[in-house]
């Protein structure tokens, strides 16, 4: 195996998409990979004809991937709204994956995103030495992609400042990027698109002009629906973790699964399963992202200093950190949590002590 | 020749067909499954001034809430071929089992549904599950709804529905009432046939069509019904089975058309159906613009750019889910993701009023009614009141004669049981003479009506002998006055002469006194109303003037040696009382107050009398400025001596909900304070629970207030006597605050 730390979803998946590929018949939109079909059907799972399985890249709801798809298949770009942890960047780097086999061209909104990050910069010794020519010119992701008819990513979009995110209009809208300094520009070929992520629950963001927000749709990926779902995704998302980092743990147990969900799903809505205790929420978001890398972090735990079976004890450390974000006020929400909720479950002794140990 | 056509009910791709199939076919007799009884009202569909949606009601009229309603929308199947007859002078009849049957079989079914889509195996689902759809609803819709070409649909569907049929045949789970039912439209064909007619086309649900193609049953049928009519005679219970039904046409709404609301048609969204049926072409277009509309109207910022996103991304979603055109489900996922930026709510507010829509129906001044309803039209029409399924707000100022007209129609309607307006509590400020009502009507008030009817032909008439009718058997004096309240409000004025007799007769032989003193607040209103209604009050202000003599005599004989929860209920009623005698105009003067405040002195002083209610009184006499003694009265009622319990009541009494009036009138405050002051160490300490426990009554902001107000003012409060005022400073001051208030110039005044 390689020594990439991660590999790239189209490298990961090459094998399901090149076997989608070879079984879709359906017509594809210019310079895509897949047709709208076969790109549905590589995020969300499914078998094919010829008897391949593709796996689920995300679980939930059908109607919100299609509606992503089908987005990206008008030429219209994509926003994808949602706290943190619900799959925003999973769910679009893989879609550009399937549709342009390339998940690379990424910006990452920040505080300090300039124009040059998203238009073009120079390579200034070569600006000086010889003047501007498209020899000097450093071209953006988003450059690359409307010359080479691709997808490309733009992250956490609302950090990025108001005037610099404005550059963007003319892209979606004209789709050509203007080179005045050479008297150039860049027109896009057909496949170039968008996917932007935004945080709903971000403090400090910039919120899209309406100018720039009419020229996305906008899906909003949702917190699982279902304690059943929220499994699953964990359960999935583990194991195949767990894989890529050669941890030597056994599969996580899916009772250890549901307990960490179930802490999760009650903290969040502030209120047990039963929904007969009120409980208080934490400032976190305890997403399932979250959850995800509480179970990791408790097989690494398993692998290394236990015997390789994920128990309350490994989970107990990674759950707190979750949890206790502040420290002050989540700790008494945790605490609280502990005493009244966790302590009254039978089968529950053994995270009780575990938790109990830790502090 | 007979030509079947099977359609689903309500839906506008089968309206289409049929309407094109029929054309084609050109008959000489449409036969539409329904109900026979109502054949006669036929020639009311091609009125101009009907406008659907509409529903024949059929009931009985014993019984009127034992109504069955067939509804029908402008993209009924059933609708525009029952049109396409009567404007083609083609002979046109209905076809099922007389309803006078099944009402009187469905007698112990409370809840009648009506043209069941179908049986309760649902076959349907079982064939959309065949085809990889949740739902059959939406299967029928994308196969049979959706198509554009009509060619051969019919036949298509007929042999489907044989093959299912049998199959649910063999399974034995085809509702033996259907195969009643399925004997009676033959049966009507038949005759059809016997009666020379060549060229028949059948329009019936889907499910039916196969058992109607052999028509060679006849003696079988015959026997059938005549075992199934033997059936419903035995059944004694059930009544009478000859007991005719009368059958009326009524507006209908798309709300009620909608699966949600009580007598469902099974469709989901009325309102999507007639844009459905209503645009030949750029369906979609057309829907994305309704919607730029009302987003538009309702302050949220939607271009044409948006529809034009919103058609591309619906269309292009239909393809990726391989449908031909795009459905409601995709439309409305594109508008959330175009329009509404992935927040759901919006689409809340576009299913009211699109997908569902807010249309409601028009019948013909024709069409067969009660006399009560048609005496309903014309007081809608010379109130201009017209009924809507929209809730409004309607805010009527009884000084204007009009608005007078229609709030006592209003008053009438709820009389009788047809609550199309609801009284808001009108807030203190707009005083008596006017009436805040928020309407919606709704379909199943024709039934209402129906119901009401057995009261009188009129509104007025029938309001009036409900009003004698209940009044008959009222024994309780507050009850006949609400009744009396009622018909003042109704304007009923041949029922208030023998009603207030009857008050009269009441009050002089009712002992409790807690009657007398509950009839005592309707009764003043009454009087209060007289002259914005023009109502004559003088009788009522007798009975008042009666009634309030009485309480003044009897109360203190009933007020003393009461335990807690007979005073708390006197409480109740000393309040509402003085609040009442309060309201009687030129009060402050008139004897009634004066004799009302010597009983309060007595209630005060009463040494038998509940501590709640001697506090009540003596607040009561503070309020009117009308008692030196208060404070006497306090230092007397909370002194040491006194039991602990009764000191608490009195205090309780005193102060009920006075929070705020502690804090804003400074002389109670004083009051309070200086007994406070007056008390030395040890009396105060004793007194202390009492107070906390009456205070502890207050909302927590008012104790806060009276903490913070008896800190910063310290322990005396100035009161305007005390504060010297410059009579000409306040002047000027005066001047200007006029002049901010006024709304007219200074200069004018």
């Amino acid at each position: 195996m390689s020594l990439i730390l991660r590999a790239h979803a189209e490298q990961q998946f090459a094998e399901e998409l090149a076997e989608l590929a070879k079984a879709d018949t359906r017509p594809r939109p210019p310079n895509w990979r897949l047709s709208p079909w076969a790109v549905t059907t590589y995020i969300l799972g499914g078998q094919l004809e010829n008897g391949f399985t593709v796996t689920p890249k995300y679980i939930g709801s059908r109607r919100l991937i299609e509606v992503a798809v089908a987005t990206l298949a008008t030429d219209r770009a994509l926003l994808l709204l949602g706290v943190p942890g619900t799959a925003k960047s999973w769910v679009s780097e893989h879609l550009a994956a399937a549709i342009s086999g390339d998940s690379t061209l990424l910006i990452q909104g920040t505080a300090g995103t300039t124009e040059e990050t998203l238009r073009y910069g120079w390579n200034y010794a070569r600006l000086l030495a010889e003047g501007p020519s498209e020899k000097a010119l450093v071209p953006s992701p988003i450059m690359i992609a409307m010359q080479t008819g691709k997808i490309v990513r733009v992250e956490e979009l609302t950090r990025i400042p108001s005037e610099v995110q404005d550059t963007l209009i003319s892209i979606l809208s004209e789709k050509t990027l203007p080179i005045p300094e050479l008297g150039k520009e860049v027109q896009a070929v057909k496949g170039f698109n968008i996917i932007a992520t935004a945080n709903s629950r971000d403090k400090g963001v910039n919120e899209l002009s309406s100018a720039l927000r009419r020229r996305f749709n906008t899906v909003v990926m949702p917190l699982p629906a279902t304690l059943e779902e929220e499994v699953e995704i964990v359960r999935y998302r583990s194991e195949a973790l767990g894989r890529a980092l050669e941890l030597p743990a056994e599969p996580p147990t899916l009772e250890e699964i549901r307990r960490i969900v179930t802490i999760f799903r009650e903290l969040r809505a502030g209120m047990t399963t039963d929904g007969k205790s009120k409980l208080k929420s934490p400032s976190g978001t305890l997403s399932t992202a979250e959850a995800i890398s509480v179970v990791t972090n408790g097989l690494a735990l398993a692998a290394h200093f236990g015997n390789g079976e994920l128990r309350a004890s490994d989970v107990a450390a990674g759950l707190i950190g979750a949890v206790i974000t502040d420290p002050v006020q989540d700790r008494i929400v945790w605490q609280e949590y502990l005493e009244t909720v966790a302590k009254e479950r039978k089968d529950w002794k053994d995270l009780y002590r575990a938790c109990k140990e830790m502090e | 020749m007979i030509t079947l056509f099977g359609i689903r009910h309500h839906g506008p791709g089968s309206a289409r067909s049929v309407r094109a199939a029929l054309e084609k076919l050109r008959p000489d007799c449409v036969l539409v499954e329904g109900p026979p009884e109502a054949n006669a009202l036929l020639p009311l569909f091609a009125d101009p001034e009907t406008t659907p949606p509409l529903a024949l009601l059929i009931y009985l009229p014993d019984n009127p809430q034992h109504a069955v309603f067939y509804p029908f929308a402008e993209f009924s199947p059933e609708w525009q071929a029952i049109r396409y007859a009567l404007t083609n002078q083609i002979s046109v009849r209905f076809m099922d089992l007389e309803q006078r049957y099944l009402l009187v079989a469905d007698r112990t079914d409370p809840a009648p549904v009506p043209m069941p889509v179908s049986p309760s195996s649902d076959p349907f689902q079982i064939l959309a599950q065949a085809a990889g759809y949740s739902d059959s609803e939406r299967w029928w819709e994308r196969f049979i709804e959706q198509r554009r070409t009509t060619e051969g649909i019919f036949s298509g569907i007929l042999e489907l529905m044989t093959t299912l049929r049998a199959e649910v045949e063999a399974l034995g789970q085809i509702e033996p009432q259907n195969l009643v039912r399925e004997a009676a439209m033959r049966k009507i064909i038949h005759t059809a046939q016997i009666e020379g007619y060549q060229n028949i086309a059948i329009v019936c649900g889907a499910w039916h069509a196969p058992a109607l193609t052999h028509l060679d049953t006849v003696q079988a049928d015959e026997a059938l019904l005549a075992d199934f009519l033997r059936s419903l005679s035995r059944d004694r219970r059930a009544g009478s089975p000859s007991s005719q039904p009368a059958v009326s046409l009524i507006p209908w709404t798309y709300d009620r058309l909608a699966r949600r609301s009580g007598y469902g048609a099974g469709i989901d969204a009325p309102g999507w159906y007639e844009h459905l049926w209503q645009s030949e072409s750029d369906i979609v277009e057309g829907w994305m613009v309704k919607v730029a509309q009302e987003m538009r109207a309702e302050g949220l910022e939607v271009s044409p750019a948006h529809a034009i996103e919103g058609t591309r991304l619906a269309e292009t979603l239909a393809a990726l889910r391989g449908h031909p055109l795009p459905g409601l489900p995709e439309v409305e996922d594109a508008i959330r993701a175009v329009f509404c930026f992935g927040d759901e709510t919006p689409l809340y507010l576009i299913h009211e009023k699109l997908i569902v829509g807010q249309r409601m129906g028009k019948v013909p001044s024709a069409a067969p009614t009660v006399p009560l309803q048609r005496d309903l039209f014309a007081a809608q029409k010379r109130t201009r009141l017209e009924p809507s399924a929209t809730p409004q707000t309607l805010d009527l100022d009884l000084r204007k004669p009009l608005l007078l007209e229609r709030s006592r129609l209003l008053h009438r309607l709820n009389l009788l049981g047809i609550p199309w307006g609801e009284l808001q509590v009108a807030s203190g400020a707009k005083g008596t003479f006017h009436e805040v009502w928020r309407m919606e009507w709704r379909p199943e008030f024709a039934v209402n009506i129906i119901e009401a009817s057995i009261w009188g032909n009129t509104l007025l008439e029938a309001a009036t002998n409900k009003i004698q009718a209940k009044a008959a058997r009222a024994t309780e004096l507050p009850m006949l006055t609400r009744l009396l309240e009622a018909a003042l409000l109704a304007d009923l004025p041949e029922v208030i002469p023998p009603l207030l007799e009857r008050t009269q007769f009441l009050v002089a032989s009712s002992t409790d006194l807690s009657h007398l003193m509950d009839a005592l607040p309707p009764l003043i209103n009454i009087s209060r109303y007289g002259n914005v209604r023009q109502t004559d009050t003088a009788l009522v202000r007798r009975i008042v003037d009666e009634l309030i003599t009485r309480v003044c005599i009897g109360l203190p004989a009933a007020c003393s040696a009461l335990n807690e929860e007979a005073a708390q209920e006197m409480f109740a009623h000393i309040k509402a009382v003085h609040q009442g005698i309060a309201l009687l105009e030129g009060v402050e003067s008139s004897e009634h107050f004066q004799a009302w405040l010597r009983t309060l002195t007595t209630l005060a002083t009463l040494s038998a009398g509940h501590g709640l209610i001697r506090g009540l009184a003596s607040r009561l006499l503070y309020d009117a400025h009308a008692d030196p003694d208060t404070f006497s009265r306090m230092s007397l009622a909370l002194s040491s001596g006194a039991p602990a319990a009764d000191a608490a009541a009195w205090l309780q009494g005193f102060l009920h909900n006075s929070g705020q009036a502690l804090i804003h009138d400074p002389a109670l405050w004083q009051l309070l304070d200086e007994w406070v002051l007056s008390l030395s160490e040890t009396s105060f300490i004793a007194v202390l629970p009492i107070l906390r426990r009456t205070f502890s009554a207050f909302s927590a902001p008012e104790r806060r207030q009276i903490g913070e107000f008896a800190r910063n003012t310290g322990n005396r409060l100035l009161s305007a006597t005390e504060i010297k005022l410059d009579p000409v400073r306040a002047e000027k001051a005066l001047a200007l605050v006029n002049l901010i208030l006024s709304p007219t110039p200074y200069d004018e005044r």
